[in-house]
């Protein structure tokens, strides 16, 4: 048998509407439950609450201490600075620093990736604020 | 290999984390040494781990060449892991000798299951990144000095 | 010497395989493929895709090798399904390893969790109409609670002979929930409803976690006590793991004991689909109605959440709705990933967990209530 036939043979429409309803008033009645559950208990934290508000503890928070790694010496900087400003004339300004990165290894910079960091540490290199970078003409080499 | 819970305490992304959830945090992620120049995310590619700098220095490149630097510890690098479509917006190399910790991003995932206001903690941080990060993104900077810090 | 030869030969799987259990081996392939490629539940598809693998390598029949025979080792572990075993160990993991808080903070999104179990009863009048005897049909229903072990548990007890067509169609359309709910969820709802965002929840108390599982174990089972050995496991488990007095207990049920039992269930389920016993009209018959049940279960969901909204002064995100049917976490998931696509500073993830985990609940007592009317 097939169809709505066998759907009401076996009981079907019964068995489907109680079942859902069954599941429906589970959840609806746990749901009211541990809707109050938390109304319940805070009236009975309130009953102590003069008790338990002496275990207050204040937990200092620990500054995670870091230090980056010294940037190469002044000299090295003034240096790596001068061959870096030749890049960035190059590519013009605003650059990209992928790019000044980029050619820094191509021209055979020593440490590229670090050289660059040091130069944006030590502000010869500054944000343009969109995401590029320019020459920090404030800075003397 | 898990880390100890100090080793993150006090980083923004895990701020609002009482010692248990730090705890917890804490045993799901590794630590990892990275060397100059090394790749830690592709962009475009499957967002599977994300990391948190504990030391060192790092750049995070995105389209159209834009970039920014990041030195400071507790900086979250690859939160496309945790966030649709799951990939990665940016390519992180870095740029000296560093740390960082990673966490995959399945894991966060079984987090979410076994305690997910931890995890709604650490989502409302990283949703912060995101929309600060979401300007380098889409090339919609005004000008303003940068700071991505987190 | 050649006899010898010859008799090796004929006894080789080679030899002994049709067509039939090819074609099964490229299914067993596909669930091993997406569970490493695609991380679609690699914890269960790997297993069962290579259960597969091993249930359909053609033995030589009195040998003591198939899952169907008495003596074998494959037929011992297999008891487990048959039995029930296997499901309520892993609701009891299930239970140690989830938090309620987000269904606690905001108990009215339980009600989506119960309306997405729609889907298990109009698939079980779909199976009625298509033939399938009642028992059948109400194990067939059972896939669109979403939930594997839950429909393995009510298989085992009303339709043993469907445990491999069943279980393989329930973890197949779990693994398939990020492809099959996306489409559902954009049809059934406007772009101003999935961008409404969720108010902030209350903070749940330990105290509140704790007594949970309790409650909710009493009024659960005392209205659906078929639902017990289900239930009743999840609860513990939760009690277990919010108690903080049984974290060593808490920690095995949600580690060590729901690993061993995923792989015993996952590999024994792959194997119970011989060719012979798979491959046939029912199973495909099954695996139609059991695609149908995750789509009516998935739009039941979110349909109930537009109603809902109706009445609410604060409207619910109804995308929260698709994450009723259990599938946890994945279906939570994908509601965050459907919610972020329009606006990606939405979070709906840990709203969605409230209506996920009530799903777990719902599909347990709907399996105990089918349970109780088909053995009246």
């Amino acid at each position: 048998m097939t169809g709505l036939d066998a759907i009401s043979a076996a009981n079907g429409w019964a068995i489907a509407v109680v079942g859902v309803t069954i599941v429906f008033t589970g959840l609806v009645l746990l749901s009211l439950a541990i809707s109050q559950l938390h109304k319940i208990l805070q009236m009975w934290e309130d009953r102590r609450r003069l008790m338990e508000q002496v275990s207050n503890k204040w937990k200092p928070r620990l500054q995670t201490e870091q230090k980056i790694e010294s940037a190469p010496n002044a000299h090295d900087i003034k240096e790596t600075a001068k061959q870096a400003k030749i890049l960035v004339q190059f590519i013009g300004e605003p650059f990209p620093l992928p790019k000044l990165l980029e050619l820094s290894g191509s021209c055979g910079i020593f440490k590229p990736y670090s050289t660059i960091n040091a130069l944006v540490l030590n502000k010869y290199l500054i944000p343009d604020g969109r995401g590029y970078y320019r020459w920090n003409s404030d800075k003397k080499i | 290999m898990t880390i100890d819970a100090k080793l993150i305490e006090g980083f923004n992304v895990f701020r609002e984390l009482d010692a248990d959830e730090l705890k917890k945090v804490a045993e799901l992620m590794s630590p990892m040494s990275v060397t100059e120049g090394e790749i830690l995310t592709q962009k475009d590619k499957p967002a599977r781990t994300f990391y948190v700098v504990i030391k060192g220095n790092f750049m995070i490149e995105f389209e159209g060449e834009r970039a920014f630097t990041i030195h400071e510890p507790g900086t979250v690098m690859g939160w496309s892991t945790l966030v649709t479509p799951f990939t990665y917006k940016g390519t992180a190399v870095a740029l000296t000798d560093g740390e960082v910790v990673e966490m995959p991003g399945n894991r966060f995932y079984e987090l979410i299951q076994s305690d997910s206001g931890l995890c709604d903690k650490v989502m409302k941080r990283i949703n912060r990144i995101i929309e600060e990060r979401m300007p380098f993104m889409k090339g919609e900077l005004t000008g303003s000095e940068q700071k991505l810090t987190e | 010497m050649i006899n010898l030869i010859m008799d090796f030969i004929n006894n080789t799987g080679f030899a002994l395989m049709d067509y039939r259990n090819l074609v099964m081996m490229v299914i067993g392939l596909v669930f091993i493929y997406l569970g490493i490629v695609k991380h679609y539940e690699p914890l269960l598809l790997v297993p069962i895709g290579f259960g597969i693998l091993v249930g359909n390598i053609p033995v030589f029949q009195g040998l003591g090798l198939g899952i169907y025979e008495d003596n074998s080792v494959l037929h011992y572990l297999y008891f487990g399904v048959t039995q029930g075993v296997y499901p309520p160990l892993i609701f009891l993991g299930i239970g140690a390893m989830t938090d309620f808080s987000t269904m606690l903070a905001r108990p009215l999104l339980m009600w989506l969790g119960a309306a997405a179990q729609m889907g298990i009863f109009i698939t079980f009048l779909g199976a009625l109409a298509l033939g399938f005897a009642p028992n059948e049909a109400a194990s067939i229903g059972i896939i669109g609670g979403a939930d594997g072990p839950t429909a393995i548990f009510l298989t085992a007890q009303l339709a043993k002979d469907l445990i491999g067509p069943i279980a393989v169609a329930a973890y197949s359309y779990m693994a398939l929930v990020p492809v099959i709910q996306p489409p559902i969820m954009k049809l059934l709802t406007t772009r101003e409803e999935r961008l409404i965002k969720m108010e902030e929840p209350r903070v749940v108390s330990k105290r509140e976690k704790i007594i949970f599982p309790i409650i909710g174990f009493l009024l659960c089972c005392l209205l659906a006590p078929a639902a017990l050995p289900l239930l009743g496991m999840l609860f513990f488990g939760n009690l277990l793991k919010e108690c903080t007095v049984t974290d060593r207990l808490a920690l095995a049920a949600r580690t060590s004991i729901i690993d061993t039992v995923t792989i015993l269930l996952g590999l024994t389920v792959g194997a119970s689909t011989q060719a012979n016993r798979f491959l046939t009209w029912e199973s495909i018959k099954i695996f139609i109605l059991g695609a149908l049940s995750f789509a009516i279960a998935t739009a039941s969901g979110l349909i109930f959440a537009k109603i809902m909204n109706l009445f609410l002064k604060q409207k619910i995100n109804p995308l929260l709705g698709a994450a009723g049917v259990s599938a946890v976490p994945d279906s939570a998931r994908v509601v965050q990933m459907v919610g972020q696509k329009e606006d990606p500073t939405n979070f709906l993830l840990m709203h969605a967990m409230a209506p996920n985990v009530s799903g777990v609940i719902g599909s347990a007592i709907g399996a105990g209530i089918l349970w109780t009317f088909m053995t009246r």
